[in-house]
């Protein structure tokens, strides 16, 4: 599959309702690595789990007064629309969110 | 002619490897162009024994002169303050740097582990290890605060891990020259000349920092090592990226994040599992930001930079 028709993919999972698990946001490096273990060991090449694990969402959730969008996240590659973190490796939108969001 | 003694505490000898490999001015140049004597070094020095410590005492009391006095290495002080952990020449070790510094007329510290205690003083630090003036970012160490050699000045602090080879010789003849007056050391008495600027300043990924593009994994040649690699460049005063490590290159342009190991808290967070290498965050914000640089601020450059980023940036422009 493309990256546009997974990106269409990702896009119809989270409009029809797939519960992903956007709290508690990745707030300390002992979570953020926790994560990404998680990541590893659970979802590996299955896109929906990566998703759930993730916690993606449609917009940007505002965590600590900081909105957490795609874009501003320093996995994302702008042009291309990408999230580079490895163990996710998707194509995003730049309004999109997850709980692995760094600046 | 200028006297020089070297001598090692708790070390791994990587400060004297890489003093042995200077360049400019090399070893060699110490001794054959710029008139100084080496008394002893633990890997050049011929004597031993009985003549190593009348060598070692005659320069306490001033039979000979001991214009620098080197040292590599932490002073290790355990168990119970004794010191007794490193001996060397028949007393602990602790004891010769206490007389020696005294007798000197410019003490130099070459290295983490003499400047500030390095790994060795790493959290629970078993052999008790200090710097000769600094424990980590806190003055004293070894010698005491208000310490000064015979020629009026705190010792002279080289860090690194190692310290560049070039760091080393240049500052030796500086001094051996009669040109200590003219070394200006910062708040953790490096002298500013190599330690005022940054490693990042003359980093090849610094356009990748200014769009904020980061590297991920490693190996990539595109993308800056600060935001997810846990390199410490921005935080960071040395010169790593102006003088060049074996003249060709430096950690970051070869893909090996900056560890801060100039910084007085080298190595950093004690080693705890998960923070090597890896950019350290509370709620997705580096917990450690480049000097000067506050939060708010970090964040509207970082949402600007990243808007503004090229196509380019993102991609592998070092091609071959």
């Amino acid at each position: 599959m493309g990256e546009e028709a997974v990106r269409r993919r990702i896009q119809e999972l989270l409009a029809g309702g797939l519960a992903t698990e956007v709290c508690p946001r990745a707030d300390t490096p002992e979570s953020v690595q926790g994560l990404i273990q998680r990541l590893r060991e659970e979802a590996g090449e299955d896109l929906e789990a990566r998703l759930v694990l993730a916690g993606f969402t449609l917009n940007p959730v505002l965590h600590g007064g900081i909105e957490q969008a795609c874009e501003t996240c320093m996995y994302y590659l702008v042009h291309r629309r990408w999230c580079e973190l490895p163990e996710l490796n998707l194509p995003v939108e730049p309004r999109w969110s997850c709980r692995l969001w760094r600046i | 002619m200028a006297n020089l003694l070297w001598l090692q505490g708790g070390a791994c000898s990587g400060n004297t490897m890489s003093f042995l490999n200077a360049e400019e001015p090399s070893a060699c140049d110490l001794v054959t162009d710029f008139g100084i004597n080496i008394l002893w070094h633990p890997s050049l020095g011929m004597e031993l024994g009985d003549n190593l410590q009348r060598l070692l005492r005659a320069c306490v009391s001033g039979e000979i002169p001991l214009d620098i006095f080197v040292f590599e290495g932490t002073v290790v002080r355990g168990p119970d303050g004794t010191g007794a952990w490193n001996r060397f020449a028949g007393r602990p070790m602790k004891d010769w740097v206490a007389e020696l510094a005294q007798a000197a007329q410019y003490v130099v510290a070459i290295g983490d582990c003499a400047t500030w205690g390095g790994i060795p003083a790493t959290a629970p630090n078993p052999t008790d290890s200090t710097g000769l003036q600094f424990l980590k970012r806190q003055k004293g160490g070894f010698l005491g605060a208000d310490f000064r050699s015979k020629a009026g000045l705190p010792v002279i602090n080289i860090p690194g891990c190692p310290a560049h080879p070039d760091w080393v010789t240049q500052i030796l003849v500086a001094v051996a020259t009669g040109r200590a007056a003219d070394i200006r050391l910062d708040d953790f008495q490096r002298p500013k000349t190599f330690f005022a600027s940054f490693t990042q300043t003359g980093c090849t990924r610094n356009m990748h920092f200014a769009y904020k593009v980061s590297a991920t994994e490693f190996g990539q040649r595109k993308g800056c090592l600060f935001y997810d690699l846990g390199c410490r460049g921005p935080m960071t005063h040395s010169p790593c990226n102006r003088i060049l490590w074996n003249r060709q290159s430096s950690k970051t342009r070869s893909g090996m994040p900056c560890l801060g190991c100039t910084e007085p808290e080298f190595p950093f967070f004690d080693l705890a599992p998960g923070t090597v290498f890896k950019t350290q965050t509370v709620m997705g914000v580096p917990k450690d930001l480049p000097e000067g640089v506050d939060k708010t601020g970090y964040i509207k450059l970082t949402v600007a930079a990243k808007a503004a980023a090229p196509k380019w940036a993102e991609e592998d422009i070092f091609v071959v």
